[in-house]
């Protein structure tokens, strides 16, 4: 492969992505949500700091590690960012690849340009290239005007805040490049561009959501993973709820016999371990979605401290788990080496889809 | 300059392309003859190494096509049938990709200027997906020569051509064989061959059926019979030669239709006069070279 030819029809790709109608549309789209968004964002942040000043300055030091442990943060309204990337952020993807391949088919140009002493992995290749720095172009203009907002509301994120957002631009600039692989790939196996966009809004709502309704099925948790255990008959004198909500919801610390007490430890390990399942059951089958490994990476940037309380052990506690750094950006890097398989699922995801879109075009026959 | 080596390309079990064995000599320009599912455009596409053969194989100026497509792609330019620009740039645009993704500096300007030029889009601003399909075969032929290639191959390129069209595609072609390049067109229109190619080859169920210049062509094909059509004044009497193969007359003898092995109207002239018949008219007819090539189409057809 020879970066010449790479770079001239990556640039061509580029260009024509930057200069289509339909690029312009749907970026202005999402260009004004986040804009309202994020005055919204900022508005709230704004009642949430001093909610929070407020209750600083009403409680003690102690008082405040255990309830107030995190501080609000205008990431939050990033948080809410995460939602309309999900939707409109995957449409641009979508529709930045569906056609790059069939188009061409279509409009019988593509043998004009395989004519070109270029091989076809250069097209694919430059192709792809293109549309990836045209989906960073997007998001940087995005995060460019998110920082203007941020800005012209008086809200200056400090260094822990703006690397964060840096890397909440990169986690959803890979959620937009995997809807683009697929997008690219359903191209080459499509006839015809409708086709493709089709087969690309199938494999939308597969993984977006299928896989996680799949995941959190009660009759597929049962099926996979068995029956939930069921808690020992109560002492007459507890009386405390029955049904599925027992395993939330954390025993009254009463005078009970050992038996009894020997049972509710049986059922409280039994519990544990059916939790922990279950939850490496959703994780793994969740990970086929971008959609998902995208909220939860989004939900560790922009939330920490409420990410870190997700990752405790203890179903029962809401706590920190305990050996966790306590704050800034080491809490941020301890939590993404936490979540790690959820941004190697972001990458092999696009990447499994870019390489079956590389081999079918290889070896497809142009007549 | 262009050679098929028992060149092979089978579809699903179905040969598009059967045992092809071709050459054209470097400044020639031949033509592909054929009718529509023929394997023309399938051995152009090897030719043009867009695809591989399933056995044997071509050459480009001695490089194998399927063992150096970049190499040959350089030696050449392609216009397909059915050619596609990218409608959102104009033609320029269109010329100035196609340049640099041959390699070509800044020279390609010149080349893009004297090519719009040569097939009259000079000056054209508007984008190509608002182009007539005339007007984008006249780009696709500018794109054919833009590399200055040593062969040029086009896929029925007068397909979409107003007469303007065709006329000024006639005089580009003279223009290019002039200079020295080998040209191979495919068509199935034989007129169109036959006004631009100094020979050709005919491909029938993807088999190469007849090669050779239009009078060698037209010699096999047509069987040597010459159709002669005598009109007289008075009425005829039966006619004698060892040549003559088969006599038709009408209008009381006032006409005849005459086949024979060769022309005969001597010797015919001779025999009547002999007999007082005064001769009104006495003409040869040698077969149309569509009739000929038809033959030929007919024959593998029946082969077949």
């Amino acid at each position: 492969m020879r970066t010449s030819i790479l770079g001239i029809i990556a640039g061509k790709e580029f260009r024509d992505h930057i200069r289509s109608r339909r690029v312009h549309i749907i970026l202005a789209i999402f260009l004004i949500i986040a804009v309202v968004g994020l005055i919204d964002g900022a508005v709230n942040y704004q009642e949430q700091i001093d909610h929070y000043n407020e209750n600083l300055a009403q409680t003690d030091d102690e008082m405040m590690h255990a309830i107030f442990w995190w501080k609000p943060s205008i990431l939050s309204a990033f948080n809410r960012m995460s939602d309309l990337i999900a939707t409109v952020g995957i449409v641009l993807g979508c529709a930045m690849g569906f056609d790059l391949i069939s188009r061409e088919k279509e409009s019988k140009s593509l043998k004009m340009l395989l004519s070109h002493p270029v091989y076809r992995d250069e097209v694919i290749n430059g192709k792809a290239l293109g549309g990836t720095a045209a989906i960073a172009a997007a998001m940087g203009i995005v995060l460019v005007v998110s920082f203007a907002i941020l800005l012209i509301f008086g809200v200056v994120p400090n260094f822990d805040e703006s690397v964060r957002i840096l890397i909440f631009g990169v986690i959803s600039f890979l959620l937009i490049f995997s809807y683009f692989a697929i997008a690219l790939f359903m191209s080459t196996v499509a006839e015809s561009s409708s086709n493709a966009l089709i087969y690309t809004l199938i494999i939308f709502i597969v993984l977006s959501t299928l896989i996680p309704a799949v995941a959190t099925n009660q009759t597929v948790q049962k099926v996979v993973i068995g029956e939930a255990p069921e808690p020992p008959d109560p002492p007459e004198t507890v009386g405390g709820p029955t049904g599925s909500f027992n395993v939330m919801v954390k025993p009254m610390p009463i005078e009970i016999s050992g038996e009894v007490e020997e049972a509710w430890r049986e059922y409280e390990e039994e519990s544990r371990a059916y939790w922990e399942k279950r939850r490496a059951f959703i994780d793994t089958v969740n990970l086929l979605s971008p959609s998902k490994n995208y909220q939860e990476m989004t939900m560790a940037v922009t939330e920490p401290g409420y990410a870190a309380s997700m990752l405790s052990d203890d179903p029962y506690s809401f706590d920190r788990p305990k050996d966790l750094p306590q704050s800034g950006l080491e809490i941020l890097a301890a939590i993404i080496g936490e979540l790690a398989h959820y941004i190697i699922a972001l990458i092999v995801m696009p990447a499994v889809f870019f390489g079956l879109a590389w081999v079918k075009f290889a070896r497809e026959d142009i007549r | 300059m262009i050679r098929c080596e028992h060149l092979c390309k089978v579809y699903h079990g179905v040969p598009a392309v059967d045992d092809l064995c071709l050459e054209v000599p470097e400044g020639e320009v031949f033509g592909l003859l054929g009718p529509n599912g023929a394997g023309k455009s399938t051995t152009i596409l090897m030719l043009t190494g867009l695809i591989e053969p399933t056995s044997g194989a071509c050459y480009i100026d001695d490089l194998e096509v399927a063992t150096h497509p970049i190499e040959v792609k350089k030696k050449i330019g392609y216009m397909p049938e059915d050619v596609g620009f990218y409608p959102t740039l104009t033609a320029e645009e269109n010329l100035e990709y196609s340049a640099k993704l041959y390699g070509m500096g800044k020279e390609r300007k010149e080349r893009i200027k004297e090519l719009l030029a040569l097939v009259g889009l000079e000056g054209v601003t508007k984008e190509v997906g608002g182009f007539s399909k005339g007007m984008r075969q006249r780009l696709g032929i500018a794109k054919a020569l833009i590399n200055h290639p040593k062969a040029i191959i086009l896929d029925e390129p007068t397909a979409n051509l107003d007469p303007q069209g065709v006329a000024d595609y006639r005089r580009i072609i003279r223009h290019v064989a002039d200079q020295g390049t080998t040209v191979l067109v495919s068509s199935h229109i034989l007129s169109e061959v036959s006004k631009v190619c100094t020979s050709a080859g005919i491909l029938a169920h993807g088999k190469l059926v007849a090669h050779g210049t239009w009078d060698e062509l037209a010699r096999i094909g047509g069987d040597e019979k010459v159709v002669i059509h005598i009109e007289t004044r008075t009425p005829m009497p039966d006619l004698q030669s060892p040549a003559l193969v088969a006599a038709e007359f009408a209008e009381n003898r006032h006409r005849a239709r005459i086949v024979a092995t060769v022309d005969i109207r001597d010797e015919l002239a001779d025999t009547l006069a002999e007999a007082g018949v005064a001769i009104r008219s006495l003409e040869a007819e040698h077969p149309d070279i569509e009739d000929v090539f038809l033959s030929y189409y007919h024959t593998t057809e029946e082969a077949a």
